[in-house]
């Protein structure tokens, strides 16, 4: 048996929010995968790069570190953590809601104690980052001139910043990922085929009208005027949309096998 | 008795196939009670459906005075591992029983331990590598460390061992003993299970078909056993279940006999011997035994 944490006030104040935390801490129950895995996986990925870094250096000199380091904004080497974090989310609502509601959890419950741990996910996942991506900065890249947390879509000077758009971007991928699965659970394959039948003709829709209108170079300006952070700002739209829906899918799921 | 779950109307409907049809019943308080059918006769849906994991077609469901859809008071008291049941990707045995205390007030850990070890369940092995005895066995313990007021066994002894089934008996009935609960138990090992059972409600085909004391039912079929000619006279004017003959002597099963038709029966020579609950279930739902055995 693992060690269990001291019960939860049993108030009647607290039940629900106590009902919430006991959802939360469910998902936390392997910490293992969810707060451990991530970073040892990073950490290889990270290690890998260093020794691609170095033999560039050694190799090529200078001034072509410098050159692939600009490069390296685009290589995306920390963006596997959003898929991640976004599997964790599929997961989350595909196997632990019908593993609670053996559990003698509602439904309400399960999404709201889900949004809880994805919500400290994010932060705490964005804090990490965060440090790395100022580390790196402070160290030109390493002492090699790599970039692996300092990259294009993120590029602000200020950690604050930096924070909130990592953070954003981390809750858009829950979020949607929890959405997403929730589709499935509550119609299963079919509606699977439906959805993903309704958003290959939704972008494919807005590609067809930008390309027509000839819009994508204000495409491309909105993308400028409104920077890293204003873009991230407005991935809370998608976000938000995809945690509402998400609530009112699963309220009617159903844990069929 | 106080009643703790009433159902009225009940109908569960998947497309054109109808699992739960039209079913009234009424389930007591710290009483044990059999759910016993086919497979597919709707006996996991009616559970899904009093634990609230399953939405109704039509009809009622008062578990504990109020309807269990998205009734955090009511679930709370309730314990529902499904035969089927999903556990979580990343899940070790041991995962389980760590955070089944979170949800369950009465929750006691030594007596999970003790069950871990008779069981001989592994604890540090992935949930998604045990083999379907251990499962069973993983759904059993979370029933009884429980205590949920409430607790529904579907099917749970699946790929367990005579001993291990004859383990989660004895455990049933030593813990129920001293923590009086109300437990549903779906199963078609039905002699196996016959003495735990207080109550039985059978269904078939998504109707309750029995609805009654188990006592009761032990007494209300006798099979009569002798030559065909003292059969015959015997069992005229009473209900025939069933019947069967070898040459000149017949076996028939009949209803309930009053102390006057037993006498009559010794008189007339002819041998009376109870029916099993399995038996009279067979009988009831009218298929043949190997139909039946087939099915389990």
């Amino acid at each position: 048996m693992t060690t269990t944490t001291a019960p939860i006030d049993r108030s009647a104040g607290g039940e629900e929010l106590r009902r919430i935390v006991n959802v939360a801490r469910l998902h936390l129950t392997n910490r293992f995968s969810l707060l451990v895995l991530p970073w040892i996986i990073l950490g290889i990925i990270f290690a890998a790069n260093l020794v691609i870094w170095w033999l560039i250096r050694t190799v090529a000199g200078d001034a072509a570190m410098q050159d692939a380091g600009e490069g390296m904004q685009f290589s995306g080497a920390s963006s596997f953590i959003f898929v991640y974090m976004m599997v964790v989310a599929v997961q989350a609502m595909n196997a632990t809601f019908p593993f609670a509601l053996g559990y003698g959890v509602t439904r309400r419950d399960f999404y709201l104690g889900s949004g809880l741990v994805f919500i400290v996910l994010s932060a705490l996942y964005a804090l990490g980052l965060t440090v790395l991506n100022v580390v790196e900065r402070a160290t030109n890249g390493w002492g090699l001139g790599g970039r692996m947390f300092d990259v294009v879509y993120f590029s602000t000077e200020n950690a604050v910043t930096q924070f909130v758009q990592f953070f954003l971007v981390l809750l858009f991928f829950f979020f949607v990922g929890a959405a997403t699965a929730s589709v499935y659970v509550r119609w299963k394959s079919i509606g699977m085929i439906f959805f993903f039948a309704a958003l290959s003709f939704i972008v494919l829709a807005a590609i067809a009208v930008i390309t027509l209108s000839e819009s994508w170079g204000n495409v491309g300006q909105w993308f400028v005027t409104n920077g890293p952070l204003g873009v991230a700002l407005w991935l809370l739209v998608p976000t938000l949309l995809s945690a509402i829906a998400g609530f009112f899918l699963l309220r009617k799921a159903t844990p069929r096998t | 008795m106080s009643t703790i779950v009433q159902v009225s109307g009940l109908s569960k409907t998947y497309g054109s196939v109808r699992a739960v049809d039209d079913v009234s019943f009424t389930l007591e308080e710290n009483k044990i009670t059999g759910l016993l059918g086919r497979n597919g006769a709707g006996k996991s849906t009616l559970m899904s459906l009093l634990t609230g994991q399953e939405f109704a077609t039509r009809g009622d469901i008062r578990v504990f005075g109020a309807s269990p859809v998205e009734n955090a008071s009511v679930l709370q008291k309730i314990c529902f591992i499904k035969e089927s049941q999903r556990y979580p990707e990343d899940f070790v045995v041991k995962h389980v029983f760590a955070s089944a205390p979170w949800f369950f007030a009465n929750w006691d850990a030594d007596f999970a331990a003790q069950l871990i070890d008779e069981f001989r369940l592994p604890t540090d092995r992935r949930v998604k590598k045990l083999s379907r005895g251990q499962l069973s066995a993983v759904g059993i313990i979370v029933g009884l460390a429980s205590r949920a007021p409430l607790t529904f066994f579907d099917e749970p002894y699946l790929g367990l061992d005579a001993v291990a089934r004859q383990l989660f008996y004895d455990r049933l009935l030593e813990d129920y003993a001293e923590h009086p609960r109300t437990v549903v138990l779906s199963t078609h090992l039905i002699d196996e299970v016959s003495m735990l059972l207080e109550h039985v409600l059978l269904i078939d085909d998504g109707r309750i078909v029995i609805d009654d004391d188990a006592e009761n039912l032990r007494n209300s079929a006798t099979t009569v056993v002798g030559t065909r000619a003292a059969v015959d006279s015997f069992v005229a004017g009473h209900e025939v279940l069933h019947r069967e003959s070898i040459g000149g002597l017949a076996s028939v099963t009949v209803g309930t006999l009053d102390a006057q038709d037993r006498a009559a029966a010794a008189a007339a020579g002819l041998e009376l011997s109870p029916v099993s609950l399995q038996q009279l279930i067979i009988r009831k739902t009218g298929t043949t035994t190997r139909e039946f055995e087939q099915s389990a």
